[in-house]
């Protein structure tokens, strides 16, 4: 199962199968369709399948513009373990276009979409496509700390009906993001290396499409001129807010989709987890400190990675926590971690996303109800219990 | 001889297999790169290709399928042994060899995880463990320790090709600091590789000596997890190149093992005692020193030619290049600039001939798709040719598809076992290819024009 099926432009949608990978759909619209791009995920390799990042609502190149990755998949068909096969969306109707994603009543695509296959398996599914111009460079600011980033981020965010649609991907971090990309025992440690080669404490890069020359000049035009209004007047520590500048091939090899970047974490120690967590904008800069800081505590660099969610709404903030996964007491250590900031962020009402089981089941502890409801679907879905369980506490 | 064990270099290796996080990079040649431009769509004897982006390119994941086969695969094996939730066994022994150990995952990895030391270690693991080598494995095990060589050829008939070439007074010339190890495959089988590099070692008025006691490298031995017999050829050709200065070869198997693999097997703190060179690099040399010239070549003339990189020679030396250099650098931001060029420069050097071969000879260079660090491999090595043939032809006519797809006349490459491969591929499946060795190709159409001696320190160094 691993045909690109349809790619309709004027529609602007792809359907795929579920083998597909991210680098192939990207590879096969570059070829065919050029002026066209599918919403992959940056920083996944390449090898990561499209519908792999659909069913774990995974993140795309366009989310800090277009919203939520799971938004992007229209339409999908599910063979359940009773031998049903479901269309969801407008496919309901088998002569439709994937065209519209809520179908007939209520939804049923939202509730299997992020069941990591728990509930059935999906065959097929449709996913918007989105305009691939040839203007495109990146803008990076830094500063001292995480607060500057989200409130200058934010700022720009809500030039909704403009700037911020064209910032496609706006993501950001601290200095240990760079640092842990290499061995332990062959970086620098020190912050003041990484001053002196120019990297900030904190950043964010705003990766800036346009159609037209003019546009892509306007929108680096208007995020230089806030930075600096933002610096002058409203920063929490203006001195610090400068931007970085990019050697054309730093800007070339961070344009570049797919992209392994996500990959080399491993290469610290011997292992790393991403542990995802989504809070709205405003608050990522007090979930980064309190994470750094547990992180810290525990004896883990403190690598934080966020991005916006459709244009600064939401962020998907990613604390990378290099470990040595050789050691048992190491994983004692990330369980420690990962369990005391889930309970302080679910307090703050912050949600986890693929975690490890034995801790999401504390945000069932706190939404009770909802957990009822899901149990209830997964047992209409799979009375038997035959589906790979996922990491989400059900049955 | 050390006593090191198979289950002690797992154990050494596992942080790099911690490291693997099944991002399946290790999967696809050009891995990072899904948009590369290519050559489109070939239809070839073995299978419809598109020669663009990221393309399958790990042959035993292409002919098995399953995730064993894989190298993601293997590295789970690898943990599961560590963390005894597996245990050695025939199955899994049958999933361990089917690998070329072509190192394509090797140089995909961005977590540089060396796999192909990892599946090693699994193989020799797995037969200290008792379970038995396959029957294929067996034979050649027991030919070479009764032969020093896995052919069954008679000792004394490993230079019999130098006699019928007239080559006779450089066997065990004792004046000699050179040495030429031949190696099995170039003694026994394809004697035009062995003939080819000592005329032009001859030509270029090196005084050089093939030594009698050679015995086989111990390659395909190292590669199937049998490392004492492995060890065992190691003493003896340590033993018999004693004394020598520098030793060059024409087999891309047996540089990799006495260059990379002697060192790691050697007692603690020992070095090999002579510098390793393949001949390629020397002609290489030579001609950027302007020492030589090759002559025009009517029957040559047009034809398209092409380089297959032995697995041997480029990607496992850059990865070897790679780990040492990681091993040595203190600050790796800065120093990998420096890697990347260091592994260029490595894979330009064949290139140097051929570009040199295409300005005076009139033959037309192309390249495949797959090249460098990402070349697609030949299907002969790991133990794979004698263990597992029709999968070891399957791949080389792979390769060969790919060198169709740009349409060439002449495959080249520098190993005697990839021409081996290549060329059964080729007559099998009816590729269409003529199969040389660059040195080959140089000796038996008399190319080379010798401007200047090269110097002894040339040679030496």
């Amino acid at each position: 199962m691993n045909r690109i099926i349809e790619i309709d432009e004027e529609n602007r949608y792809a359907i795929v199968e579920p083998g597909v990978t991210i680098g192939e759909l990207w590879a096969y619209m570059h070829k065919n369709h050029p002026d066209w791009a599918p919403p992959v995920p940056d920083g996944a390799p390449p090898a990561s399948t499209v519908m792999g990042d659909a069913i774990d609502r995974g993140f795309s190149l366009y989310t800090s513009s277009v919203g939520p990755q799971g938004d992007n998949f229209m339409c999908a068909e599910i063979v359940f373990p009773n031998g049903d096969v479901l269309r969801t969306g407008s496919w309901a109707l088998l002569s439709a276009k994937p065209f519209y994603k809520y179908g007939i009543g209520p939804d049923i695509w939202s509730t299997i979409m992020g069941s990591q296959g728990a509930f059935g398996v999906v065959t097929k599914v449709a996913v918007k496509i989105y305009p691939h111009p040839k203007f495109k460079t990146i803008v990076v600011w830094g500063m001292s700390n995480p607060y500057d980033m989200q409130n200058f981020a934010l700022e720009l965010g809500k030039l909704e009906f403009g700037i911020a649609h064209h910032t496609v991907m706006v993501q950001g971090g601290n200095y240990p993001l760079v640092m842990t990309r290499w061995p332990k025992d062959k970086i620098p440690h020190d912050y003041k290396f990484y001053e002196e080669i120019g990297i900030s404490k904190w950043w964010m890069n705003w990766e800036i499409w346009a159609q037209e020359q003019s546009e892509l000049d306007h929108v680096i035009d208007v995020i230089n001129k806030r930075a600096k209004d933002f610096k002058e007047n409203r920063a929490k520590d203006g001195a610090a807010i400068k931007p970085q500048e990019l050697h054309p091939k730093q800007i070339a090899s961070r344009l570049k989709k797919p992209n392994k970047i996500a990959v080399p974490y491993g290469l610290y120690e011997a292992g790393f987890l991403f542990i995802t967590w989504y809070t709205p904008w405003n608050e990522c800069a007090h979930f980064a400190e309190m994470y750094c800081a547990a992180m810290e505590k525990y004896g883990f660099p403190p690598v934080m990675w966020i991005a916006s969610i459709e244009r600064c709404r939401q962020a998907i903030c990613m604390p990378i926590v290099c470990f040595d996964s050789t050691k048992e007491s190491d994983f004692e250590k990330v369980q420690d971690l990962n369990r005391e900031t889930t309970e302080y962020g679910l307090k703050q009402g912050w949600f986890n996303y693929r975690p490890d089981p034995y801790i999401h089941i504390k945000a069932y502890y706190q939404a009770g109800m909802y957990w009822k409801y899901l149990r209830m679907i997964k047992k209409m879905f799979d009375p038997n219990q035959i589906m790979h369980p996922g990491r989400l506490g059900l049955p | 001889m050390t006593n090191v064990t198979g289950m002690d270099r797992l154990q050494e290796l596992k942080k790099d297999i911690f490291r693997c996080i099944h991002c399946k990079a290790c999967k696809f040649a050009y891995s990072g790169e899904p948009s590369r431009e290519g050559i489109g769509l070939y239809a070839g004897k073995q299978k419809t290709v598109l020669f663009e982006g990221m393309i399958d390119a790990c042959p035993a994941g292409i002919e098995y399928g399953w995730e064993a086969f894989w190298n993601a695969g293997k590295m789970w094996i690898a943990r599961s042994i560590l963390n005894g939730d597996l245990e050695f066994s025939e199955d899994v022994r049958d999933a361990l060899m089917p690998c070329i150990t072509c190192g394509m995952c090797s140089a995909q990895c961005e977590n540089k995880v060396r796999s192909v030391d990892v599946i090693e270690s699994l193989r020799a693991a797995c037969k200290e463990a008792g379970v038995p080598m396959i029957e294929k494995h067996q034979l050649v095990d027991r030919l070479v320790k009764e032969l020093n060589n896995p052919y069954g050829g008679k000792a004394e008939e490993r230079f019999k090709w130098a006699k019928d070439a007239g080559l006779e007074k450089y066997i065990d010339n004792k004046d000699a600091k050179i040495g030429y190890y031949v190696g099995c495959t170039a003694s026994y089988r394809q004697v035009e590789v062995a003939i080819a590099t000592a005329k032009v070692f001859e030509q270029l008025g090196m005084d050089f000596t093939l030594v009698g006691d050679e015995v086989c490298c111990g390659s395909p031995f190292f590669r199937i997890g049998a490392v004492d017999t492995a060890q065992e050829l190691m003493n003896k050709n340590l033993e018999a190149f004693k004394g020598l200065e520098k030793v060059y070869f024409s087999c891309a198997g047996c540089y990799r093992t006495i260059t990379i693999d002697y060192p790691k097997w050697m007692p603690e703190g020992e070095k090999l005692p002579f510098k390793t060179q393949h001949a390629f690099e020397l002609v290489a040399k030579l001609i950027t020193n302007e020492k030589i010239n090759f002559k025009p070549n009517k029957e040559l003339k047009g034809k398209v030619i092409t380089y297959h990189d032995p697995c041997h020679t480029g990607r496992h030396f850059a990865v070897d290049m790679e780990q040492e250099m990681i091993k040595e650098s203190k600050n790796l931001m800065f120093d990998m600039r420096k890697i990347k060029q260091r592994q260029d420069e490595w894979f330009e050097i064949p290139r140097i001939i051929l570009r040199k071969l295409e300005e005076d000879v009139g033959v037309k260079f192309v390249e495949m798709y797959r090249i460098k660090l990402n070349s697609m491999c030949c299907g002969a090595g790991g133990g794979v040719r004698a263990g597992y043939p029709d999968f070891s032809l399957r791949t080389a006519s792979l390769r060969c598809d790919e060198a169709n797809a740009v349409g060439t006349d002449i495959l080249t490459t520098e190993c005697p076992f990839c021409w081996r491969n290549l060329t059964d591929a080729n007559e099998l499946y009816d590729h269409g290819l003529k199969v040389m060795g660059v040195l080959e190709m140089i000796s038996k159409y008399n190319l080379l024009d010798l401007k200047e001696k090269p110097t002894q320190k040339e040679l030496l160094e």
